[in-house]
């Protein structure tokens, strides 16, 4: 296999592997791009995947041109992610209809549906082919060009399926609605359920509840300043500086802008700050699931994620909605006394190994714990990476796969640190993996504050100089992401050479964690389906952006 | 053991009579007897109510917090002692919402069955103090069978809810209760061989006799320490049988929103918690009397209510101690504990305790 995947490093091999199913080439910014006809997606992409080892759909974009719909697949290697390739597939305006990936990569089911839903791109064989965000009863696709914004959406009662009308059908099971209000769902997250007394025979995921537009605000908002406060708002909880790194990455790739590596050390250590706080979040809340409402564990890791938020407000002047990167670096530097801030976060370092400890104790030798979570949730690494499962969950299915190292961007390669994998595949290596990310995280902070410490007064340049109206190239596009807390977190802009994005596209990884959701709970009882939505680690706002 | 004479019922001096003595009402013959027992159990059953009022609000309150790193309420007087006045307040001026598919009238009865179930057990607790309701030969088994309505209740509520959450609390707590309650008994039974009786004044009387006496001190002979065993086993099927952490099944927030009493609302709702609590509570007056030597304890006669309130008080916070610290079971390895592994164990301790006890009384040893 490998000698097969070798032969096909190169774009050349890659358009020759196509052959004359490739009808131009429309090259990306991070990748060749291969323009192909719509009936020929499944061929091409179960080439790409068997031939050349693209075993990742990354994304699934949709975009509307005035003459033309455009499907792009992104794909990449999960042993290697600076290879990508993608796959454009335009389909008239008049008739959008494209072959479904969905045979070949599962993270094709909820990836097309999306693009069905907001663009209005239709996909033949698709097995589902539903809205996913947007009511049942929705009329136009909101980023198609003739959707009437001013339309009023009436949704009527008898339109729409009451989920607590009386069923009177015969049967052996039982269906449950689990949310969109319950304690265990997280958030807003509706998850259809068939029973079989308690044991979970099928479920389907009903997301949307949360849709806010993310994409289209950021379409109508100027590359420099308008864009990055909305991803503090996709993974709200205590994740903002992962994910604005998330756009700043691929911003500043589009508009070509390098960053001064002062600003990427303090960035990297503000991002590895807002994972601790996240998987600490992560395990407080995991906790909540399998111990029961009122249970220490959860404060525990409160406290401790407390003193991250105070590290983190002394750093971006918020708790929540930090606001702090900008395209070429960060908002200011490093807040004043700097012995002090430099001392808040080597008392926070020095404490940690010690909660961390006290975290075994209580939970992961736990013997009740274990009975519980090992080999429940089981999600083999085959099936992962159908669905383009990312981050701790990926890892606590042995697939290692890291963008910090993968595909390294701020300071992380000149950093000492291990990407954490378990071979579990359940509940109880997820909450492993998190908990060592934790370590991980706090080495790469101390590294940095090391340097931050040592570093000249006269070189500390925190922004690099960048115009004010920033006009990316018309037609440029890219796709770039970064290993934000719950896994990857890609952001696809082209530009129209305007100073506000043409099409921006956010790869959720809770987006593509949930849709394995099913995998994992299927067969199994009630409270694993609670624990294995818990150990995914999804956040409501992100899922539905 | 030998030295432990049954007694004969009627011995103990009970909480009516003694009123019906200090009133004069003894004259008036047995209805004179009627109305001091009614005295009797107002006093006992507003005392159990007035504690469980205390421990809903506030304590539970106060507990959890110090088992999980927060200072609870603070704001209404001392402690935020008066947070039971405002509770109460809010409460009882809710307004009681009945789902339209509710099945009247099991829908109402269910939280009257839930709580009367538990007061009506705390009438053969011997409290100390002399307040003492009942004392039936057969008290033990009383007091199982009345704990055992519960159960009922249960079901109950959760079929009549008409809500699937509810149906499935209320079958995981009978499928729960069945499991739990032979092994409970059966290790209960294990203190009767001791005692040779299930009056409840005779299993505390018996556990009155020093065990040992070291360097002075002597250790009485409640059976929590002459077989801990069986102790632990009680304990445990116990907090089974009330459902509290780590077999918290029919209620499990994060998987049943709240299990068969997921539609209670306002006094109906009080009804259904106050029941859980005094089960606790019951389970607690149980372990103590047939364990830890009933109101026993250092000092003068006149203190025992003192030492029964804080024995019950410990088992409390024992069962919130584990609400804090330990996670909960599934519910086919609860019921797999249940089968494999406690029935087992109880029934083993109670053909050893037999034997035990056989031996030692056996003649010529």
């Amino acid at each position: 296999m490998s000698t097969g995947i070798e032969r096909h490093e190169t774009e050349e091999a890659l358009a020759e592997l196509i052959g004359d199913r490739l009808l131009e080439r429309d090259d990306h910014l991070n990748a060749p791009g291969f323009v192909i006809r719509p009936d020929d997606v499944q061929s091409v992409l179960a080439d790409l995947r068997e031939e050349a080892g693209f075993d990742m759909l990354s994304c699934v974009t949709g975009q509307a041109y005035d003459d033309r719909y455009e499907t792009i697949y992104h794909l990449k290697r999960y042993a290697d992610p600076t290879r990508e390739a993608s796959v454009v597939v335009p389909t008239a305006t008049d008739e959008p209809v494209s072959e479904t990936a969905e045979p070949i990569y599962r993270a094709a089911d909820w990836g097309e549906r999306e693009c069905y839903d907001l663009v209005g791109i239709e996909y033949e064989g698709h097995p589902d082919h539903r809205r996913i965000l947007l009511p049942e009863t929705w009329q136009g696709h909101p980023l198609s060009p003739d959707y009437d914004q001013d339309k009023p959406q009436i949704v009527t009662l008898s339109e729409h399926a009451n989920p607590i009308q009386p069923d009177h059908r015969e049967s052996d099971t039982m269906f449950l609605n689990i949310g969109p209000h319950h304690p265990a769902t997280h958030g807003v997250l509706h998850v259809k359920t068939v029973l079989d007394g308690e044991t979970v025979v099928d479920l389907d995921p009903d997301i949307g509840y949360l849709h806010r537009c993310e994409e289209q605000m950021c379409q109508q908002g100027t590359y420099r300043h308008q864009i990055m406060p909305y991803p503090d708002r996709w993974d709200y909880v205590s994740s903002g500086l992962l994910n604005e790194w998330a756009y700043a990455r691929a911003a500043e790739d589009l508009a070509d802008i390098e960053v001064p590596e002062y600003a990427q050390v303090i960035r990297t250590m503000g991002a590895e700050l807002c994972r601790i706080a996240s998987h600490m979040l992560a395990l407080g809340t995991f906790a909540l699931d399998v111990y029961g409402e009122f249970t220490a564990l959860f404060q525990y890791t409160f406290r401790d994620r407390e003193i991250v938020q105070d590290i983190l407000e002394d750093l971006t002047g918020q708790r929540l909605m930090f606001n702090y990167f900008r395209l070429g670096g960060v908002a200011w530097d490093l807040p004043e006394p700097r012995e002090e801030f430099f001392e808040n976060v080597r008392d926070f370092l020095d404490e940690l190994p010690a909660k961390v400890v006290e975290y075994n104790d209580m939970v992961t030798s736990n013997e009740i714990f274990q009975v519980r979570c090992v080999d429940t949730g089981v999600l083999e690494p085959e099936v992962a990476k159908s669905y383009g499962v990312t981050g701790p969950v990926a890892r606590g299915s042995g697939v290692d796969y890291d963008l910090r190292r993968d595909d390294p961007y701020g300071y992380y390669e000149n950093l000492e640190w291990n990407v954490v994998t378990e071979d579990g595949m359940d509940n109880y290596s997820r909450v492993l993996v998190r908990m060592q990310e934790v370590e991980e995280s706090a080495k790469i902070i101390e590294q940095c504050v090391d340097l931050l410490e040592e570093w000249p007064e006269d070189d500390r340049e925190i922004q690099a100089n960048v115009p004010r109206t920033l006009k990316p190239d018309a037609g440029a596009e890219t796709y770039r992401s970064v290993e934000a807390a719950k896994g990857e977190l890609g952001i696809y802009i082209r530009s129209d050479g305007t100073d506000t994005p043409a099409r921006f596209k956010i790869r959720s990884p809770c987006f593509h964690n949930l849709s394995a959701l099913a995998e994992m709970a299927e067969g199994e009882y009630i409270p694993d389906l609670v624990a294995s939505l818990g150990s995914l680690d999804i956040v409501l706002g992100e899922v539905d952006r | 053991m030998t030295g432990v004479a049954p007694l004969q019922s009627g011995e103990t001096y009970l909480l009516p009579e003694r009123i019906a003595d200090l009133t004069g009402l003894g004259e008036f013959g047995v209805l004179g007897e009627l109305v001091a027992a009614f005295v009797g159990a107002f006093i006992v059953g507003s005392l159990m109510l007035a504690m469980t009022g205390v421990a809903g609000p506030w304590a539970k309150r106060k507990i959890t917090a110090a088992f999980t790193d927060r200072i609870a309420v603070n704001h209404l007087g001392p402690a935020g002692i008066f947070i039971i006045v405002a509770d109460s307040v809010r409460l009882l001026s809710k307004e009681n919402i009945i789902p339209e598919d509710a099945d009247r009238p099991a829908y109402d009865l269910a939280p009257i069955v839930i709580a009367a179930s538990a007061l009506l057990g705390f009438a053969v607790i011997p409290m100390g103090s002399g307040i003492h309701l009942a004392d039936p030969e057969v008290g033990l088994a009383y007091v199982f069978a009345i704990a055992g309505i519960a159960s009922i209740g249960l079901i109950m509520a959760g079929y009549a809810s008409g809500n699937k959450y509810s149906m499935l609390g209320g079958l995981r707590a009978v499928a729960q209760n069945i499991a739990y309650e032979i092994p409970l008994v059966v290790t209960g039974m294990s203190v009767v061989i001791f005692a040779g009786s299930l009056q409840m004044s005779t299993i505390v009387e018996a556990q009155a006799e020093p065990l040992v006496t070291v360097a002075g001190l002597s250790i009485p002979a409640w059976y929590a320490i002459v077989n801990p065993f069986a102790f632990v086993l009680f304990l445990v099927a116990n907090f089974a049988e009330v459902g509290r952490n780590p077999f918290d099944m029919p209620e499990a927030p994060a998987e049943l929103v709240a299990g068969y009493q997921t539609e209670y609302s306002s006094v109906y709702f009080v009804l259904v918690y106050l029941g859980e609590f005094l089960h606790i509570f019951l389970g607690g007056a149980i372990i103590t009397t047939i364990f830890l030597g009933g109101p026993a304890g250092p000092g003068p006669a006149e203190l025992g209510i003192v030492w029964f309130l804080v024995k019950i008080w410990g088992v409390f916070l024992l069962t919130q101690w584990l609400r804090s610290a330990i996670p909960r079971v599934r519910i086919d390895q609860l019921i797999e504990i249940g089968w494999k592994g406690m029935l087992v164990l109880a029934f083993a301790n109670l053909v050893l305790t037999a034997v035990i006890v056989a031996l030692i009384d056996a003649p010529g040893l």
